[in-house]
């Protein structure tokens, strides 16, 4: 009952959207000296989407969200957002056109507050300049509200990010690129070294992040269950090249198996193993 | 029970804190127990054995001038402290503090002395090759305003390049900074060896004295500027001549204060003299008693119970002390020089001593003139710093660039610019320490501040700052200079033992709060 909702859903917003993606490449190359890491991806990312980016080990996913997030230069091709192609030289230039990337290890300072690490960077403060008095009021706030927007209930701003469960963490980190204007949001692997019930929590709050309607996501994950979960659309990845795509909805299970091995046939694995 | 398991939240699981937890889960806790178990122990111990009294205040410790002297050796350790302890939130370490200070201080007390030159070296081959010095520029007479500020650009300098060598290199700044200790501490003692030694003789001395007391010079009507003490021994009718010219209400304050002072001293030295005279009786009687010489024992009684002594009279008040006692109550006419070497809270101390009566020694006089400058300046650099750490983007910037540089530099923080701002702050409170030594004594040596580094970097660990970074206060610092500048006035007192043993207490301090100090950490983490 629920996945047919969320077919609709899907449907609802496929026809209601226009067709233009929030961010596009065409044709992305990128090598590191002999070696070639991305052979010419193209990928279109829309809003409201779940964008899943599947694929095995050494598949490239790491390479282009990289290269999406401005950590590498790409080598050839291009990259597109919002209709207008844009050259990165550096995260920064990455996060200011919006595309907020949320790593692993999800940039947060365990030992201090959720307030502090929610702004780190991007402080409130009267007055000008590194010496301006923080606004904390007005911080805890603003980081309580749009915690609470994607579904966490801290009841304690003061509280050290040290004391939160990982899932809570990913959360922070979340509505911390979704405040500061990401469109794009990037989770990588935002499941994996949690357990069971913090990753279902990350998959609710990933679930209202795409419920707000404007902002896309791509998602990386070896998780396929969790791909289904919450997934649109599908890319993947094989040797730096896209081996298929596809709506969740028109996607077989086998499929997505299939293919986030790289092409290789799972069917014939359980053979193997079953020697 | 178990109906609204699906409502739990993780954060539930953080019980609210009370009143009374919110206080003893403070990492300052501990520290702040120990800082008074020390001051209970300088209190009680200092009391002298013939007084019985639990007035911690009638002891030496926190007697007025117990005090003066105490606060002055922990607001000196403070300052630097407080450099040390920002660096070391910052995830770095400053072990060059001690040699700066010495450099600092040897480097304002030439330019003081001798005056400061723009000299280049060039050879020369005007009969036979040697080197010749082209002075570009010299100031004679340097203010101590500008003597701080030359003094500023060699250290402020030193500081920021250890800092961009530290950042830019991604070496320890330990490495760094160790070769930084012998660098400074090398570069004070070749300079001063080379500018300081007489034409007649070929080794310099590492010591600057014969500094002027820059900050009791006054400015006197008629006579200039001089210091306070030739002011004092001018000659008599010069004095008199001045006499004339105080107004007569400072005169009537000046003179009833004397009159005080002077009926106190007098009745001091009756009280001296009685103790004195009543003494061999009181040995006396004793052996009387022992011996059982019953008629000696009531003579003797008798001869104490009438014993008296004429009491001292107090000394006259003459025109000459007025004036005396007026020089001394001149404002300096060097702010700066007194800023940093002076004393403050004169007109408190004067108040205790009369009419409160407690500033007083056992001669009758007024004990302690005032507290040292470097308290004040203490003080303010405290709050300034503890402000900038937890209230300001700064602060938030540097617990950031300790606790997690990678999540700091992705979030946009400047951290190299944080590290090596702290890397200049921390030269610059030992410039300051420096300062304060150097108006206060008017001497300079080579070997100033040696080991200072490490003990800054103790007060910082005992006080609750973990050396990986991230994570300590201010006033953790604040608490742990006072344990580690009282344990030894503390350790002084106690009777029949040794006066090393405080090394001994604060290296089980030192070990007992780096380990107290890494769990809390951890907790925090959420590795326990």
């Amino acid at each position: 009952m629920r996945i047919y909702a969320n077919e609709l859903w899907v449907i609802f917003k496929m026809g209601k959207m226009e067709n233009q993606p929030l961010i596009a490449t065409e044709n992305l190359v990128k090598k590191f000296g002999a070696f070639t890491a991305l052979n010419g991806v193209s990928m279109e990312i829309f809003p409201g989407e779940v964008h899943a980016l599947l694929g095995d080990n050494g598949a490239g996913k790491s390479t282009l969200i990289k290269t999406l997030s401005g950590v590498h230069p790409a080598t050839s091709g291009r990259i597109i957002v919002e209709g207008r192609e844009v050259q990165f030289n550096s995260p920064r230039d990455a996060s200011n056109t919006g595309i907020g990337t949320v790593y692993q290890d999800l940039a947060l300072n365990a030992l201090t507050s959720v307030t502090r690490n929610f702004f780190l960077g991007r402080e409130l403060v009267f007055g000008k300049g590194a010496f301006g008095l923080l606004k904390m009021k007005e911080m805890h706030e603003i980081a309580v509200a749009e915690m609470s927007k994607i579904g966490i209930n801290i009841s304690d701003p003061e509280q050290a990010v040290g004391t939160m469960s990982g899932g809570q963490r990913q959360t922070l980190a979340i509505a911390r690129a979704i405040y500061f204007g990401a469109k794009v949001l990037i989770l990588d692997e935002p499941t994996s070294a949690l357990g069971q019930r913090q990753q279902m929590e990350v998959l609710k709050t990933i679930r209202r992040v795409q419920q707000l309607g404007n902002i896309a996501i791509i998602l990386i994950t070896h998780n396929e269950i969790h791909a289904r979960l919450v997934a649109d659309r599908f890319t993947f990845l094989s040797l730096g090249e896209v081996i298929g795509r596809g709506l969740s909805k028109d996607l077989e299970g086998d499929d997505i198996k299939r293919l986030m091995a790289g092409g290789a046939e799972i069917g014939d694995l359980a053979k193997e193993l079953a020697i | 029970m178990n109906s609204n398991v699906k409502d739990r939240q993780e954060s539930d699981r953080v019980a609210p804190k009370g009143i009374f937890s919110a206080v003893f889960s403070r990492p300052e806790i501990g520290p702040i127990g120990v800082m008074l178990l020390l001051f209970g122990m300088l209190g009680y111990f200092s009391i002298p054995a013939a007084e019985a009294t639990w007035n911690p205040f009638a002891g030496e410790g926190f007697n007025a001038l117990g005090i003066r002297n105490n606060l002055r050796v922990i607001s000196q350790l403070g300052i630097i402290s407080l450099g040390a302890g920002l660096l070391i939130i910052a995830g770095e370490f400053d072990l060059s503090i001690g040699s700066m200070i010495g450099f600092a201080g040897a480097c304002m007390a030439m330019t003081l002395r001798w005056g400061f030159s723009i000299v280049i070296p060039y050879v020369s081959f005007d009969g036979g090759v040697h080197i010749e010095f082209l002075t570009l520029l010299h100031i004679d007479n340097v203010s101590p305003l500008g003597a701080i500020m030359i003094t500023l650009c060699f250290t402020l300098f030193f500081g920021w390049i250890q800092g961009f060598i530290v950042v830019k290199s991604g070496l320890p700044s330990f490495i760094v900074t160790l070769g930084g200790l012998f660098f400074l501490r090398g570069l004070t003692e070749v300079s001063l060896r080379a500018f300081n030694h007489r034409a007649d003789q070929a080794a310099g001395s590492t010591t600057v004295t014969n500094i002027p007391d820059i900050k009791n010079i006054i400015q006197l009507p008629g006579y200039g500027e001089l210091e306070r003490e030739a002011a004092k021994s001018l000659p008599e009718s010069d004095l008199l001549a001045i006499f004339q010219t105080i107004p007569a209400e400072t005169v009537a304050i000046i003179s009833e204060r004397l009159t005080y002072t002077y009926e106190r001293v007098a009745s001091a030295k009756t009280g001296i003299m009685e103790a004195k005279g009543v003494k061999p009786l009181e040995r006396a009687l004793e052996n009387a008693i022992e011996s059982g010489n019953e008629n000696m024992v009531a003579t003797i009684r008798d001869k104490i119970a009438t014993f008296n002594i004429d009491p001292v009279t107090p000394k006259s008040l003459t025109d000459l002390d007025i004036v005396r006692s007026y020089i001394d109550s001149i404002p300096t006419i060097n702010q700066v020089a007194n800023f940093f070497g002076g004393d403050i809270l004169e007109p408190l101390f004067s108040w205790l001593y009369y009419p409160i009566d407690w500033n007083v020694n056992n001669f009758g006089n007024q004990f302690a003139p005032g507290l040292y400058s470097c308290v004040m300046i203490w003080v303010i650099l405290s709050f300034v710093c503890y402000i900038v750490l937890s209230r300001t983007q700064a602060g938030n910037w540097i617990y950031s660039t300790g606790g997690n540089l990678n999540a700091a530099k992705a979030n946009g923080v400047p951290t190299d610019k944080v590290k090596v701002s702290l890397f200049v702050f921390s030269a610059l409170c030992a410039t300051i320490f420096a300062a304060c030594q150097v108006f206060e004594v008017n001497t300079s040596d080579a070997a100033k501040g040696n080991l200072k580094e490490l003990e800054a970097i103790a007060a910082a660990v005992i006080g609750g700052l973990v050396m990986t970074g991230g994570f300590g206060t201010v006033v953790g610092i604040i608490v742990g200079t006072f344990i580690f500048g009282v344990a030894r006035e503390a350790f002084f007192y106690i009777p029949g033992i040794d006066g090393s043993f405080y090394r001994v207490f604060l290296g089980l301090v030192i070990i007992s709060s780096a380990l107290l100090n890494e769990n809390i950490r951890k907790r925090i983490m959420g590795n326990i």
